[in-house]
């Protein structure tokens, strides 16, 4: 059974190992243990209600508790672009247009922008290759929604999530070879680490900061524009499910997309309910209630901070009061009296 | 002998000729003739106006051959780039894009629109028959206007301009055009010109891309363009170079074509032109026989209307063995009735070799 909770001082060591597997574009999930270890203070401050609004870093590992062993991290960034800029192109259009001259032409064009500042950022999605299976990516990433609903006074009212966008197999992004290698001759993959060790505004710096006709850059990068990496789509999936959507903001390296959306308007925020734990049922009596009625699988979370605990099980909710089977109940943590936070996994079966 | 004057409505068929034979890029020149028209008409008002400060006024000249009165040879000057509007170029610019801590500095060539030379004095027009290429004339075309600048200085800013055409193959198609205009037309640029109607380049500009053009996300051919003369501008761009004309910060937003720019002052035939008055006492045959003293000149008379200018060679002094009255200058009878000028009327005067205008002993 796995389970999502913030981030410990000693799952440094288990989570290095755990990064070992990320790819290029991962950007905030660097393979680079001081970094690494410096993440987890910043989230330990963070939940330890020390940290600066800037710095605020709320990090969760996925551990399977059976096994005793982390197989994914996700993260929320309090509020980005609070310490150093935060940079993404606005693709907007610009019209030029001459009845006369019967012209009429439309060219999308990216405007260099601040707009996310301030706003909070789902982050640093990883799961360990062998558990990409069942339900897990799916909590992993919507378990960062329910913390968001249990504390949403915590964060901004803009939430947004960037997206890995297209390079092929050998780490080469057609966006970055039209565009970025011109004013910054290095490799995407390098621009890619300095972001994620932390200085993407000193590699922004060196971007162009007018506005870019997209119709000057070559016909690949041109198609990239917004599109997401293959492997990310179904992330992207996931997160437009919960009411995520892409308003025109795309990376400055890679051009992938960046959602957003209202706190308020995420689908687990505003559909998820809390209760009282009335009662818990022996996990049999669970499995047997399961294929009789085939209900719907829950995400369920405790209401700690610092122990903020989420699974995933089956619930029988009267009123105000739930009843929750036994080993989720161990899971994350609660006993009969104790508040959980309750929505159906899946959107489409949420009330 | 040719002499340089100011167009007039008798001369519409021969510039109609001329304007049918000039290259794509005389875009002043244009193969209309009530355009045509137009223009003689607007240059004749502003030579006749009294003018105190320059404003929509456009001179337009014509080179005669005084013999046989065939026109070979045209140039004009704007007195205001782009009055009432503006006058749009591309600047160059170096954007340094550099970080301490990457330890990075890259210089990022990007050109901008701008509007830098509007109300500049525009030099314009410029054609001369092919067959007067080598002569002395092309100078006379050009540097005549400075003349008429230097004696009219309320006409005229205190800086000029000149465009000068960009590279193009043989059907006018414009590297720069295809990458930057293009993109934005959909079509080439002689027939978005002609779409526009031969109305002032604005109107096409305004639809150009307003935003800054990095050039390192142009292609190779565009790129390449940027700056470079068309081999036909050879000829009138050299001669402004020769005159101090700056051709490294403004292109053509069009073509790419080098915009050349120079405060009047610096400007070599500006400096050197001195103004003097007239003694016809030098023997005619001097123009045809090796005179020691004598300096071969483009001489003007100080007229607005009744402009001249030719080329002839002058002594300096008031003739042979004077050489002590700096203010006196010496042409024949037959050049002073070329000009229009008699013993005592002003003139100006400026080598027409102007790099060796010490070599006859001259005090320029």
């Amino acid at each position: 059974m796995v389970i999502v909770r913030p981030i410990r001082a000693n799952d440094l060591a288990p989570l290095l190992a755990l990064v070992r597997d990320t790819g290029v574009g991962l950007t905030t999930l660097p393979n680079n243990e001081a970094l690494l270890r410096g993440r987890i203070e910043a989230s330990l401050a963070t939940f330890a209600g020390t940290a600066d609004k800037a710095d605020e870093q709320w990090i969760f590992v996925m551990e399977d508790i059976t096994q005793a062993r982390i197989v994914g991290i996700c993260a929320i960034a309090g509020a980005v672009g609070l310490r150093e800029p935060w940079y993404s192109y606005r693709v907007g259009t610009v019209v030029h247009a001459s009845r006369e001259l019967g012209i009429f032409t439309r060219t999308p064009t990216l405007f260099l922008s601040n707009d996310h500042t301030g706003a909070s950022e789902l982050c640093s999605l990883f799961l360990a290759p062998d558990y990409r299976v069942g339900r897990n990516g799916a909590l992993l990433s919507k378990s960062r929604l329910m913390f968001m609903a249990q504390f949403r006074e915590r964060f901004a009212a803009k939430v947004i999530a960037e997206l890995r966008g297209v390079s092929d197999t050998s780490g080469r992004s057609p966006f970055w070879e039209s565009l970025g290698r011109h004013f910054f001759s290095m490799d995407f993959a390098e621009a890619d680490y300095l972001t994620g060790i932390g200085k993407k505004s000193f590699v922004a710096e060196l971007m162009p900061k007018h506005p870019l006709y997209s119709s000057f850059l070559s016909k690949e990068a041109q198609a990239v524009i917004g599109e997401t990496h293959e492997m990310t789509r179904p992330a992207r999936r996931l997160l437009e499910q919960e009411g995520f959507r892409f308003e025109g903001h795309v990376d400055i390296f890679d051009a992938g997309p960046t959602l957003e959306s209202d706190l308020v308007d995420i689908d687990v925020v505003r559909k998820s309910t809390t209760h009282t734990v009335a009662g818990i049922r022996d996990n049999s009596a669970e499995a047997s209630a399961d294929s009789a009625s085939a209900a719907p699988l829950m995400l369920i979370s405790n209401a700690h901070l610092a122990g903020f605990r989420v699974g995933l099980g089956c619930c029988k909710i009267a009123n105000d009061k739930v009843v929750i089977s036994a080993d989720i109940a161990k899971a994350i943590g609660v006993e009969v009296g104790d508040a959980v936070r309750v929505v159906a996994l899946s959107p489409s079966e949420r009330a | 002998m040719f002499v340089l004057r100011p167009a007039e409505l008798a001369d519409l068929p021969q510039i109609e000729s001329i304007a049918a034979r000039s290259a794509i890029g005389i875009t002043s020149l244009p193969p209309d003739r009530d355009r045509l028209a137009d223009k003689i008409a607007n240059s004749r008002y502003s030579f006749a106006s009294e003018v105190d400060m320059p404003g929509e006024e456009a001179y337009f000249f014509v080179l005669e051959n005084a013999s046989s009165g065939e026109l070979v040879g045209t140039s004009g000057i704007a007195a205001a780039a782009g009055f009432h509007d503006r006058f749009y170029s591309y600047r160059n610019e170096i954007i340094v894009h550099a970080s301490q801590e990457l330890k990075v500095s890259n210089k990022i060539h990007a050109l901008h629109l701008c509007h830098d030379l509007t109300g500049f004095s525009l030099l314009t027009s410029f054609y001369i028959d092919p067959a007067y290429v080598d002569s002395d004339l092309p100078d006379l075309l050009s540097r005549a206007r400075l003349l008429y600048v230097g004696e009219q200085r309320q006409r005229f800013a205190d800086k000029l301009a000149a465009e000068n055409p960009g590279v193009c193959d043989a059907e006018g198609r414009s590297p720069f055009w295809d990458a930057v205009g293009r993109r934005f037309f959909n079509m080439d640029y002689p027939q978005a010109e002609q779409l526009s109607g031969g109305r002032s380049k604005t109107f096409i500009a305004e639809l150009m891309p307003q935003y800054p053009i990095y050039v390192p996300l142009l292609p190779a051919a565009a790129k390449l363009a940027i700056g470079q003369l068309h081999p036909d501008g050879e000829l009138p761009f050299s001669i402004l170079m020769d005159e101090g004309f700056e051709a490294d910060t403004y292109v053509d937003i069009f073509d790419g074509g080098p915009t050349v720019e120079a405060r009047v002052e610096t400007l070599r035939s500006i400096r050197l032109q001195r103004r003097m008055t007239v003694s016809t006492n030098m023997p005619d045959l001097a123009e045809t026989i090796e005179c020691e003293e004598a300096l071969v000149s483009i001489v003007a008379n100080t007229k607005s209307q009744g402009f001249r200018s030719t080329i002839a060679p002058v002594v300096v002094g008031g003739g042979a063995g004077a050489g002590n009255s700096g203010d006196k200058v010496s042409i024949s009878r037959k050049v002073a009735r070329l000009l229009n000028v008699d013993d005592g009327d002003a003139v100006r005067v400026v080598p027409l070799d102007a790099g060796n205008h010490r070599l006859k002993g001259a005090s320029w």
